[in-house]
C-alpha cells in the first residue's frame, strides 16, 4: 500500500489500457464463476438438509414416506450433482435461473424484486460511511496523538470490533422502543400496499445508520493515516516552512494526496458490504436479497443459493475491477496491467 | 375461549407506556381507528407463511382459508356446520357412505358457478400420486368420490371411518381453473380463485398476503372490506412492529404478549388449544424405553413450573395427548409432580445412583440426549426445564438442536421435544401418534411406541360411530398412557393474540397444533363488526 | 483487526500511551484468559441449569450481569460463552493458518505453473465474500462447533496464503539462501529448512490477528442460526437468544454479550498492534477487518 504520495499530473485518460483491462477482468470472471457456482452446488449437495422436508413444511413432518418419496421425484432433487449444475448453466445463460423451492418464484424475479432494495440500503450507507468517515478521519489525522484523534479513534476501534447485528439491536432498542422515533424494520408501513417514497426513507433510517457506522471505522482510520503521513511529507512540510497557513496545508495538500489513495480503494470495500448487508438486512427485516440469501442457505434452495452466490461474486469482480481502474488513474506508475 | 390477559405487572408499565407513545407517532392514517367511520381494513402479523394457496396442495385443509370454503366449515365452538353443502351430509348404516347436498346459487370469485364437479375435481386430484400434497394420508379411507347432477356428491370410503365428516372441511378449488394447469406449479398455486369471503388481491412472498372481500360472498359481504396478513415469522420483530402500530393485531409469544398487559387499546385473547409439548421416550432407548424411567420421568417434571414461567400462565398441564378440559379427557389421569415417588420408582426397579447422581442399572447409565428442532425457543425451554427436573430424579438427559433432517434419523433411539394435537376428533392424533403399526414412518409414532391395549383401543374408536363406544375406547388410551407414559406429555399452549380494541370483542377456537392463518381472533373476520 | 499506532514524529506523550495501551491490553487478555480457563472448572455450576423462578432478574450483586429469561446466571453464561467462542476462534486461527502457510509456501516454492494455478484460485476464493461463504459451508453440517471452526478456517486461510508466499519470495532473494541452493540443497529442503521457520513470524502474527476476526464470524453466523445451537452459550447465541426480552425492555441480556466480544477484539488487536511493530518496525500499518 502507498500512501502520500503527490497527486499525479492530469493527463489524458487512458482508456486502450483500461479497456483491455476491463477485457483481461471479465475473461478472468468465466472460470471464476464456473468454478464458484459449481461450489455452491456441491456443498448443498452434500448437506444434510433436505429439500423435500423444506418444500412440505409442517405438513411434510406428518406426512408418510411414501408421500415424501414421490415429492422428491416430482421436485428433480434426486438427480446427480453435475447435471443438474450443468442444467442449471445452460438454463442461465438463457436468462432462466430456475425456481426458487423457497421463495416459490422464479430466481430472476426474486432477484429483480429485492435487487434494488439491497442496492439502494447498501449505496446509502455506503455514501453516508465515505462522507462521515473522511471528515472524521480528516479531523483525527490533523493532529494525531491529540484528544480529538484519540476520541475519534477510540470510537473507531470500537466500532469496528463490534458486531453489527449488535449494533442494530440496541438501535432498535433505543429508536424504536425506548424513543419511538423510527420503525423498527421492514420496507414500509404494513398496511399500505403501496410504496411511498416518505415510509420507505422512515424505514431505511435505521439500517442504513447502522451499516453505514459498521463500514466507517475502516474509512475513518485510513483518512486518518493518509492525512497524517501526507502532513509528513517533504512537499507538505514545504509548504509549511513556506509559511502557508495550516487550513490551506491541510486542504489544498494533505487532505488531496493523503485521500486519493483512499478513494481508489472504495471499490474493495464490496465484500465487507455484503457481509455487513446480511446481518443489518436480518435484524430490520429489510426484504433484500441478502436476506433471502439466509433463508436460501437454511433451506437449501439450490437456484437461489447459486445464483446470489454468482451475484456476489460478480459484485465483488466488478468492485475491484473499479478499485484497479482508478488506483491506475490515481497513480500511473501503478498502470493497467493487472 | 376468550380471555383478557390479567398479567399486568409493574415493570410492564414502563413498557406499555412506551408502547402507547409509540404508537402515537406511527404513520399517519395507519390504524386510527377513532377517525370518522368504523374501520374496515385490518392487518394482523402471523408466523407462518403457507407454502401454496392451491387447496389441491393442503392449504386450508383443516378448514377456514379465507379463499375458499369446503363442504362444511367449523363455528366457534369447533362443530360442523354446513358451508358449501347445504346440510350436513347423511351417512350410510354402514357408515361408508356420505352424501352432501350442495348449496345452490354459489358462484366462484370469477363469476363461474360452483358444481359438484369443482368438488370430484379437488377430492379426485388430492388424491392423485402426481400431487404434490403432503398430508394425502388424511383422505386414506376414500375410495372414491361421485357427483349426482350438479347438486348431489357421495363419498364411498373403504372402511368405516368415523371422522370423515371432519375431514370434508377441506376448500373446494375451481375445476374451470385449477383443472387447466399444472397441479403443482400453475398459477393457481399463488393466484387461487375460490367461493370464499375474501378473494386474494396480491401475495409478496415472505412479507404479506393482502385480501380484499368478496362482496358476492354467499355468507354476506364481509364488513372488514381489506385484510392483510403480515408474514413475521421472528415473535420479536412481530411485537415490535405491532407496538409500533403498523399490525391491527399478531399472534404472540406469552414473554412478548405479557408486554401489552397494560395497554387499554389492546386486548389480549387466549385460544385454548390441543397443542401440546411432548417429549418422546423411544421404545429403543435402554433407557427411555425402561417402562420405570418413563413413570419415573413423568411424576419428576414440574409441568406447572413450566406453565407458570415458560408459558406465563398461558397454558394448561398436559397429561395426554386430550387437553384437560375437553369432553374427551379422562378424570383422574392427572399426575402430580412427586420428586420423591419418582425417587422411590427408580430404586424399586434397580436404578441406583451413581456417579455425579447420575443413576446406574447393570452397567447402563440412566443418560439419553434429547432434541429439539432448533431455532425453535418454546422447545428448547420445555427440553431445558425438563433436563433440569431429570437430574434432580438422577436421570441426565443432554439436551441437543438440530434441524428435523438431523433429528428424524435418530429418533429411533433420540428423544424428541415433539408438538402435535388436533381438536377436531381425539383420532386424528392419536392415531398417528401411537398405533405401533406407525411407529417410525415419518413423524407419526416418533417414539415407536408399542402398546397392543392402546393399538386395539384406537382402531375401535375410529371405527364407530357410536359416541359410548368411542369415549370408552380413548378412555382406555389415556389410562393405558399412565401405566406405560412412553411420551411425557409436558404442556398444552395457549395462542396468545394481540388485538386493536376497535374491533370489538372477538372469540377464537379452540386451536390445533398447526395453526394457519386463519386461525386467531381473525376466524370469522368475515363475520366482524368493527365499532365507530 | 486492526492496529495503527501510527509511527513517526514520535513524542514521549505517543510513547507512554503506546505503552499504556499495550499493558491495559494485556491484563485485560490475561483476565480473560483465566477466567475462560478457571471459571469453568472452579464454580462447578451448570451453567444449563434452568431455574424459572429466577427469570430476568436485573443485575445485581448475586448477578452482576442479571439472569436470562430462563433463569440462568449471564455473567456465568458470558464466561461460557466467550471460553466456546475463543476456543472456537484459535482452533479456527490456527487451522487457517497452517492451510495458509502451507498453500502459500508450496505456491512459492514451486513457482511456475503451479504458483499461478494456486495464486488464481486464491483469487477465485476472494471473490465470494466470507460470510457468505462460511453461510454456504456452515449449511453443509449441522449446527455446532465443529462445523463452525471448518466455516471460519476454510475462509479465513487466504490473506495467510498471500503474505507468506510474498515473504517466501522475499527470503529467497537473500544470500544466505542463494547459498544453500549453490550448496546443492534441493528446493523443497531450501523451502522447508531456510523458507518456512522465516515466515513463521509472519504467519503468527497473522495468526493472532485472525483471532477475533474468527470469534466475529463465529458470532454473526451463530447469531443468523446458522452456528452453534441457541442453548449452548456463545457469545453469538447469547445475543441472538436475548432479543425477545430486548424487546420487552430487558437490555442487560444484549449489552453484556457484546461487550464481551468488543473487549476482547480490542485487546487482542492491541497486543498484535505492539507486536507487528516490532516485527515489521519500517512497514507502514495497515488496516484488516
Amino acid at each position: 500500500m502507498t500512501f502520500g504520495k503527490t497527486a499525479p499530473a492530469p493527463g489524458r485518460i487512458p482508456w486502450g489500457p483500461m479497456a483491455r483491462m476491463t477485457g483481461r477482468r471479465a475473461l478472468f470472471a468465466v472460470p471464476v464463476l464456473l468454478v464458484v457456482t459449481f461450489g455452491a452446488f456441491a456443498i448443498a449437495a452434500a448437506s444434510p438438509f433436505d429439500p423435500v422436508k423444506a418444500y412440505a413444511g409442517t405438513a411434510g413432518l406428518t406426512a408418510s414416506q411414501e408421500n415424501l418419496d414421490q415429492l422428491r421425484a416430482n421436485l428433480g432433487v434426486d438427480q446427480p450433482l453435475v447435471s443438474r449444475w450443468w442444467q442449471w448453466l445452460t438454463h442461465a445463460l438463457s436468462g432462466d435461473l430456475g425456481d426458487s423451492s423457497v421463495m416459490r418464484q422464479p430466481v430472476t424475479q426474486v432477484i429483480g424484486e429485492r435487487l434494488g432494495w439491497s442496492v439502494l440500503l447498501a449505496a446509502v450507507a455506503f455514501v453516508v460511511a465515505v462522507l462521515l468517515g473522511t471528515a472524521l478521519g480528516v479531523l483525527a489525522g490533523r493532529r494525531t496523538g491529540g484528544w480529538c484523534d484519540r476520541a475519534i479513534s477510540s470510537l473507531a476501534y470500537t466500532l469496528q470490533a463490534a458486531p453489527p447485528f449488535w449494533l442494530g439491536l440496541l438501535a432498535v432498542w433505543l429508536f424504536a422502543l425506548k424513543l419511538g422515533v423510527l420503525p423498527a424494520g421492514g420496507l414500509t408501513d404494513t398496511g399500505s400496499t403501496e410504496v411511498t417514497a416518505g415510509q420507505v426513507l422512515s424505514h431505511l433510517a435505521l439500517p442504513a445508520a447502522v451499516l453505514a457506522a459498521s463500514q466507517l471505522p475502516w474509512f475513518v482510520l485510513y483518512v486518518r493515516q493518509g492525512v497524517a503521513d501526507a502532513l509528513d511529507e517533504d512537499p507538505v512540510r514545504g509548504a509549511r516552512a513556506r509559511g502557508l497557513a495550516p487550513r490551506t496545508v491541510l486542504l489544498g495538500h494533505a487532505l488531496r494526496s493523503g485521500m486519493l489513495p483512499v478513494l481508489t480503494l472504495i471499490g474493495s470495500r464490496v465484500p465487507e458490504l455484503i457481509t455487513g448487508a446480511l446481518l443489518v438486512e436480518t435484524v430490520f427485516s429489510w426484504p433484500g436479497i441478502a436476506a433471502a440469501t439466509v433463508e436460501a442457505a437454511t433451506a437449501v434452495d439450490f437456484p437461489l443459493l447459486a445464483a446470489l452466490t454468482a451475484l456476489a461474486t460478480v459484485a465483488v469482480l466488478l468492485g475491484n475491477l473499479i478499485a484497479d481502474l482508478l488506483y491506475g488513474l490515481a497513480d500511473p506508475r501503478v498502470g493497467f496491467d493487472g | 375461549m376468550r380471555a383478557r390477559s390479567i398479567r399486568g405487572t409493574g415493570a410492564l408499565a414502563a413498557v406499555a407506556a412506551l408502547a402507547v407513545a409509540a404508537s402515537a407517532c406511527s404513520a399517519p392514517g395507519e390504524s386510527g381507528g377513532g377517525s370518522g367511520g368504523a374501520k374496515d381494513s385490518a392487518v394482523v402479523g402471523i408466523a407462518y407463511e403457507p407454502e401454496s394457496l392451491s387447496p389441491l396442495l393442503g392449504y386450508g385443509k383443516d378448514g377456514n382459508s379465507k379463499i375458499f370454503d369446503g363442504l362444511l366449515t367449523h363455528d366457534a365452538d369447533m362443530s360442523l356446520r354446513p358451508a358449501l353443502a347445504k346440510a350436513l351430509p347423511k351417512v350410510s348404516d354402514d357408515g361408508l357412505t356420505y352424501t352432501y347436498q350442495l348449496r345452490e346459487g354459489v358462484k366462484f370469485s370469477d363469476g363461474k358457478p360452483f358444481t359438484a364437479q369443482d368438488v370430484v375435481f379437488t377430492y379426485e386430484t388430492i388424491l392423485d400420486k402426481k400431487t404434490n400434497n403432503a398430508s394425502k394420508g388424511e383422505l386414506d379411507a376414500l375410495k372414491g368420490v361421485e357427483a349426482k347432477g350438479d347438486d348431489t356428491v357421495v363419498f364411498h370410503l373403504t372402511y368405516p371411518y368415523a371422522p370423515f365428516a371432519e375431514r370434508t372441511v377441506l376448500p373446494i378449488a375451481p375445476e374451470h381453473i385449477a383443472g387447466k394447469q399444472d397441479v403443482n406449479s400453475g398459477a393457481f398455486t399463488t393466484k387461487p380463485i375460490g367461493t370464499g369471503p375474501y378473494k386474494l388481491v396480491k401475495w409478496s412472498k415472505g412479507e404479506k398476503l393482502t385480501f380484499t372481500a368478496n362482496p358476492d360472498y354467499w355468507g354476506g359481504a364481509p364488513k372488514v372490506k381489506d385484510l392483510t396478513m403480515a408474514i413475521i415469522e421472528d415473535d420479536d420483530i412481530r411485537a415490535t412492529r405491532l407496538r409500533a402500530g403498523d399490525l391491527d393485531g399478531a399472534i404472540l409469544p406469552p414473554n412478548l404478549a405479557g408486554t401489552f398487559a397494560g395497554d387499554k387499546d389492546r386486548t389480549t385473547y387466549a385460544a385454548t388449544s390441543f397443542d401440546y409439548r411432548v417429549v418422546t421416550l423411544p421404545t429403543h432407548n435402554k433407557v427411555a424405553g425402561d417402562t420405570a424411567v418413563r413413570r419415573a420421568l413423568d411424576v419428576a417434571v414440574d409441568r406447572k413450573a413450566m406453565v407458570d414461567s415458560i408459558l406465563e400462565g398461558a397454558g394448561k398441564e398436559a397429561y395426554g395427548p386430550v387437553p384437560t378440559d375437553s369432553e374427551w379427557f379422562t378424570k383422574g389421569t392427572e399426575r402430580t409432580h412427586d420428586l420423591a415417588k419418582a425417587k422411590k420408582i427408580l430404586d424399586d426397579a434397580g436404578w441406583k445412583p451413581g456417579e455425579n447422581g447420575v443413576r446406574v442399572k447393570d452397567g447402563v447409565k440412566a443418560s439419553f440426549p434429547l432434541w429439539y428442532k432448533s431455532g425453535d425457543k418454546l422447545r428448547q425451554d420445555h427440553a431445558l426445564a425438563y433436563a433440569s427436573d431429570a437430574k434432580k430424579a438422577g436421570i441426565e438427559i443432554k439436551v441437543q438442536a438440530g434441524t428435523w433432517e438431523v433429528i428424524e434419523p435418530r429418533m429411533k433411539t433420540d428423544a424428541v421435544l415433539a408438538g402435535g394435537g388436533a381438536p377436531a376428533d381425539p383420532d386424528f392424533d392419536q392415531y398417528t401418534l401411537l398405533t405401533s403399526e406407525l411407529a417410525g414412518d415419518g413423524f407419526n409414532n416418533m417414539a415407536w411406541y408399542d402398546n397392543p391395549a392402546v393399538d386395539k383401543a384406537i382402531e375401535a374408536g375410529r371405527k364407530t360411530n357410536d359416541p359410548a363406544k368411542r369415549k370408552a375406547a380413548y378412555d382406555t388410551v389415556q389410562r393405558e398412557l399412565v401405566k406405560d407414559p412412553g411420551y411425557t406429555f409436558l404442556t398444552h399452549i395457549d395462542h396468545l393474540y394481540v388485538v386493536d380494541t376497535t374491533f370489538g370483542d372477538l372469540t377464537t377456537q379452540v386451536e390445533p397444533h398447526d395453526h394457519g392463518l386463519a386461525a386467531g381472533p381473525w376466524w370469522n373476520i368475515e363475520d366482524w363488526q368493527p365499532k365507530k | 483487526m486492526a492496529d495503527l499506532w501510527r509511527r513517526g514524529g514520535a513524542g514521549a506523550v505517543r510513547r507512554s500511551t503506546r505503552a499504556w495501551r499495550v499493558r491495559t491490553s494485556a491484563v485485560i487478555m490475561a483476565a480473560v484468559v483465566l477466567a475462560v480457563l478457571l471459571v469453568p472448572p472452579l464454580a462447578q455450576l451448570d451453567e444449563q441449569a434452568v431455574d424459572l423462578s429466577a427469570k430476568l432478574l436485573p443485575p445485581s450483586l448475586a448477578h452482576p450481569f442479571g439472569t436470562d429469561d430462563v433463569g440462568r446466571d449471564l455473567l456465568l453464561r458470558c464466561v461460557y460463552g466467550l471460553r466456546v467462542s475463543l476456543l472456537v476462534g484459535l482452533v479456527a486461527a490456527l487451522v487457517a493458518t497452517v492451510i495458509g502457510t502451507a498453500v502459500g509456501a508450496c505456491a512459492a516454492a514451486s513457482g511456475g505453473w503451479v504458483d499461478r494455478v494456486v495464486m488464481r484460485l486464491v483469487d477465485i476464493f476472494a471473490s465470494v465474500p466470507h460470510l457468505l461463504l462460511g453461510i454456504f459451508i456452515v449449511a453443509m453440517f449441522q449446527p455446532g462447533v465443529w462445523p463452525v471452526v471448518i466455516s471460519v478456517a476454510l475462509t479465513h486461510w487466504l490473506s495467510t496464503a498471500r503474505i507468506v508466499r510474498a515473504e517466501v519470495l522475499s527470503l529467497r532473494s537473500r544470500p544466505y539462501v542463494d547459498a544453500a541452493v549453490s550448496g546443492g540443497a534441493s528446493r523443497w529442503r531450501v523451502t522447508v529448512r531456510h523458507l518456512v521457520p522465516g515466515v513463521l513470524p509472519q504467519a503468527g502474527l497473522a495468526a493472532v490477528l485472525m483471532v477475533p476476526h474468527a470469534i466475529w464470524h463465529e458470532s454473526a453466523l451463530s447469531f443468523l442460526g446458522l452456528g452453534l445451537p441457541t442453548h449452548q452459550a456463545s457469545l453469538g447465541t447469547l445475543v441472538q437468544s436475548a432479543r425477545g426480552s430486548l424487546l420487552a425492555g430487558d437490555w442487560w441480556p444484549t449489552l453484556f454479550p457484546g461487550l464481551f466480544i468488543i473487549v476482547p477484539t480490542l485487546a487482542i488487536a492491541g497486543l498484535a498492534g505492539a507486536w507487528r511493530e516490532r516485527l515489521n518496525p519500517r512497514r507502514r500499518s495497515e488496516l484488516t477487518l
